[in-house]
């Protein structure tokens, strides 16, 4: 790992962490965005509108050269004259040496991301021409010297009495930081520029092979003066923009503002085919068509789905990671999720480093990304590859492969663990503070110690008095049951043995490898996932239950997919995931069991948690709901009830304790304003955080999982 | 199908003022009530079907009608027509590979657009085929779908009117000006 990059990263999340507005901005903003994103849909089938845009990209992808041939063939009847650059410079020297040759002076522009990727702006001063930014949001950016921290709203991140700042410097007045005022001051400022430029520059949100034109999804106009008024128009687009038809162009046009701001349509969609006419004479009309690391993209089985992308900028908006520092942290050119790819190719997988580990893994961005890209597999796939080439630390990767892929020493560790954290928990079952250079880690929350006897040491002894089991199931504990709650792991029985279902353990199973996998250590995954195929299938049971639901994805999704090529094993792991279910999901699905809960005694306010993973893995989280209704409890629901609570595994412990104490600061602050007496989750990670967030802010609210809350209930 | 009332209720949701006009002379005295200063007036069909020019000169009211390039940075309003309507967001349709139409919508501050209520589709992928349409009969194209007046969020994502284009766009809505969707 490279410590001065690292250390450069680091010092950049500091300096965001410590701008509370900025949060204060991106939270409001991404609050607001949900409610007129839901609104735009109304009356829309997302789920079958972006699996027909994931299509056709698909498509487009998988026939490249084909749309491309067709895409120039007819734009170049039009009148257009086409280059194809391969790189970010051959793009840059081409549109240098245009202006140059035309003895232009001045270039206006209207957005474009592919020019802020090729870093077009900086060529054009060398030749000795201006670049004029003309969108409002990069004009304040250029006026500021800074780079755009939003795809679509590249000025998120200030404030008006920044721009009224920025404004008064070019006018040489004292301009009042009204936003109205300032806009009217971009107005007049930028008007002459397009009159004056020899240049329009402009990218494309769309070519159409069917037609050879392009369109331009925008709000504020610039784009269609861009494009109007100078002799010559420069486009600049990536190869990814392509599609067939003018239909897929129109699906692409209903969905993008409808994903990026919630609104039904922008204010100008402009179809451009060719050299229209301008004055006396047509335009002088190019179009550079950037690959620039997309063909790379395309051959890449792992990440190619990113191609898919439109740019919407939805993935940023709805980012926890994202929300608590923006985009100058998360993002390098492109930011948010899908920053964190398109770096990795378009710039480099060393710029892309730090941030595949920035991403908590929440799959927040998959839930809302129009063009259906698992944009978290990518981003861990990623990982990994940083993982392989620059190592993932000695003392990790020791520990993952020396350690945890011997059961028998990880768990005696784990013990071990369990009489040495003594001194500092005092007998008690949560760690308050740590002492010397760990201290950090019990700041803002309480740390759950390892319980004196795991759960696979107790299992045997609990009584399971069923004399005709309805189902036989095993138990699969991930770490967090069978050391640190190993008592969650009794009150499963509890429930389950109500239901009339009987729970075995069985003893040779493993960590499901997650940890290693997120560190980008893939080998060990692996060979724990291949351990507990074996354990798990061993007595042939009927379900295998989990209540974790990070467990439950790998025993679902990612066993099969590490394993799909080993003939050995494929099958063995499809097994696996098949009968394998979460707790509440399989009371309420298979059981049809919710009613055995009713009448017990008590009623209390209870909020509910969603984790990432059971809501947007395992695609559960009606049924704790239901549960939590049956037992008699008052649901109220809190805000943001779906949102990540930052925990992440390692995520909170080593790579980003910052950022997930700031998450979960967000979250505690929503259950606090819920009014419920106890917060169900899912999760025992989530259970970790939020139950370690309540104790050292000395909150009164309870959290437990939601079988521990059944549970309770049933032994009352 | 009528799409008038969808088409209205859309198009004022964002911003746009959309005047349903009883008939050709209501529609002319909404634009004299309107037009202040010079206004520029490309040609087009159904604007000549109405005698747009002419009543504007004889109610005083300057239009310019060449030497757009020129006057367009100066006009405080534009006329246009329009090729269709798309009604769930309240859309027009406008082919403007004719420069002088696009400076008319694109400079000035107000732009007045006359589109017969016939011509409204249902929505985006209805309007595909009229857009293919288009396509096909002009070598070249410049066509623009104009929803509402020019916007921007830029600045602490307050929504906010007329950044570089029209800060007010009027829709008038008269019946028997044109029913064909390849002119405007
Ligand atoms: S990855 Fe998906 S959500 Fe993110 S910008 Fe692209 S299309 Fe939008």
């Amino acid at each position: 790992m490279d410590k001065n990059r690292s250390q450069k990263y680091k010092a950049r999340i500091d300096q965001a962490l410590a701008t509370p507005k900025l949060q204060q901005a991106l939270h409001q903003f991404g609050d607001a965005y949900l409610l007129s994103r839901e609104k735009a849909f109304i009356g829309h089938d997302f789920e079958a509108l972006r699996s027909q845009i994931a299509e056709m990209k698909d498509d487009v992808r998988e026939q490249l050269d084909h749309y491309l041939d067709e895409f120039c063939r007819n734009a170049t009847a039009a009148g257009a004259t086409i280059y194809h650059a391969a790189t970010a410079e051959e793009a840059n020297d081409y549109i240098a040496s245009l202006a140059v040759a035309k003895g232009a002076k001045l270039a206006v522009k209207s957005k474009s991301m592919a020019s802020e990727e090729t870093h077009l702006n900086v060529a054009l001063e060398k030749a000795g021409i201006q670049a004029l930014e003309t969108d409002l949001g990069e004009w304040i950016i250029q006026l500021a010297g800074q780079r755009p921290s939003h795809m679509v709203m590249p000025a998120i991140h200030m404030f008006k009495e920044e721009v009224a700042e920025l404004f008064s410097k070019e006018t040489g007045r004292q301009e009042p930081a009204e936003i109205q005022h300032l806009v009217e001051v971009a107005r007049q400022q930028l008007r002459q520029g397009y009159l004056d430029a020899d240049i329009g520059i402009t990218g494309a949100n769309i070519a159409v092979a069917e037609t050879g034109g392009i369109a331009l999804v925008t709000n504020e106009g610039n784009a269609r003066l861009t494009s109007t008024l100078p002799k010559t128009h420069v486009v600049l687009v990536g190869i990814d923009k392509l599609v067939p038809t003018l239909e897929d162009a129109a699906r692409i046009v209903q969905i993008l503002p409808k994903n990026a701001t919630g609104q039904l349509l922008t204010s100008y969609v402009t179809w451009i085919r060719g050299a229209v006419p301008c004055g006396e004479t047509s335009k002088d009309l190019h179009i550079v068509l950037l690959d620039n690391g997309r063909r790379k993209l395309a051959a890449s089985p792992d990440c190619r789905d990113a191609l898919r992308c439109i740019k919407c900028g939805a993935c940023a908006n709805v980012c926890p990671v994202y929300q608590t520092v923006g985009g100058h942290v998360f993002g390098h050119i492109y930011i948010g999720a899908i920053g964190i790819i398109l770096t990795a190719f378009y710039n480099g997988l060393d710029q892309a480093a730090e941030l595949v580990r920035a991403c908590i893994g929440c799959r927040a961005c998959v839930a809302v990304c129009p063009s259906k890209i698992d944009l978290e597999s990518i981003i861990l796939s990623l990982r990994e590859q940083v993982g392989d080439e620059e190592g993932i630390g000695l003392g990790k990767s020791l520990v993952f492969r020396k350690v945890m892929r011997n059961r028998k020493l990880f768990h005696s560790l784990i013990r071990a663990a369990s009489i040495l954290q003594k001194p500092v928990s005092r007998g008690e079952r949560t760690i308050r503070h740590l002492p010397l250079f760990f201290s950090s880690l019990t700041e803002w929350r309480t740390l759950p110690t390892v319980a004196e006897k795991a759960l696979r040491d107790q299992f045997d002894d609990l009584a399971q008095p069923l004399e005709n089991p309805r189902y036989k199931v095993a138990f699969y504990g991930g770490c967090a049951n069978d050391f640190i709650y190993p008592e969650l792991g009794v009150d499963l029985v509890t429930v389950m043995n109500k239901l009339n279902v009987l729970v075995r353990y069985p003893k040779e199973q493993n960590c499901c490898g997650v940890p290693a996998l997120y560190s980008g250590d893939k080998e060990t995954a692996v060979a724990m996932a291949k351990q507990n195929i074996d354990a798990l299938l061993k007595d042939d049971p009927d379900f295998v239950l989990t209540t974790c639901p990070t467990c439950t994805m790998a025993l679902q999704r990612d066993f099969v997919e590490h394993l799909a090529d080993d003939p050995a094993w494929a099958e063995r792991a499809k097994r696996l995931a098949a009968i394998t279910v979460d707790a509440a999901g399989f009371i309420v699905n298979q059981l049809q069991g919710a009613d055995a809960f009713k009448e017990l005694p008590g009623s209390e306010k209870v909020t509910y948690h969603d984790s990432c993973h059971l809501k947007r893995g395992a695609g559960v989280w009606r049924e704790p709901r239901a549960l939590i209704e049956a037992a008699g409890d008052e649901l109220i629901e809190m805000a943001h009830a779906d949102r990540c609570c930052g925990f992440g595994g390692s995520y909170s412990f080593t790579s980003h304790p910052d950022i997930s104490k700031n998450i979960l600061n967000d979250k505690i602050k929503d259950i606090e304003k819920s009014n419920a007496d106890c917060v169900a989750m899912d999760c025992p990670g989530c259970l970790m955080q939020i139950r370690g967030g309540l104790e050292k802010q000395n909150l009164p609210t309870r959290a437990l999982h939601t079988i521990e809350l059944l549970a309770q209930k049933l032994r009352r | 199908m009528d799409f008038t009332i969808p088409f209205s209720t859309a198009a004022e949701a964002v911003g746009a003022e959309v005047i349903r006009c009883k008939n050709r002379e209501q529609a002319i005295a909404y634009l004299l009530d309107q037009l202040k200063g010079s206004v520029l007036c490309p040609d087009f069909a159904s604007g000549k079907r109405i005698g747009l020019v002419e009543k504007l000169l004889q109610a005083g009211v300057k239009p310019i009608c060449s030497d757009f390039r020129m006057q367009a940075a100066s006009a405080a309003a534009g006329i246009t027509g329009a090729n269709f309507g798309i009604a769930n967001t309240g859309t027009i349709v406008l082919e403007s590979s004719d420069e002088a139409t696009r400076l008319a919508s694109t400079l000035p501050e107000q732009h007045f657009i006359l589109l017969d209520p016939a011509k409204i589709v249902s929505d985006g992928i209805a309007a595909v085929p009229h857009l293919r349409d288009l396509h096909q009969r002009d070598a070249r194209n410049y066509i623009a779908y104009i929803t509402g007046p020019s916007r921007t969020a830029d600045i602490e994502r307050v929504l906010t009117i007329g950044v570089h284009g029209p800060k007010r766009l009027h829709i008038l809505l008269v019946s028997g000006i044109s029913s064909d969707f390849m002119e405007n």
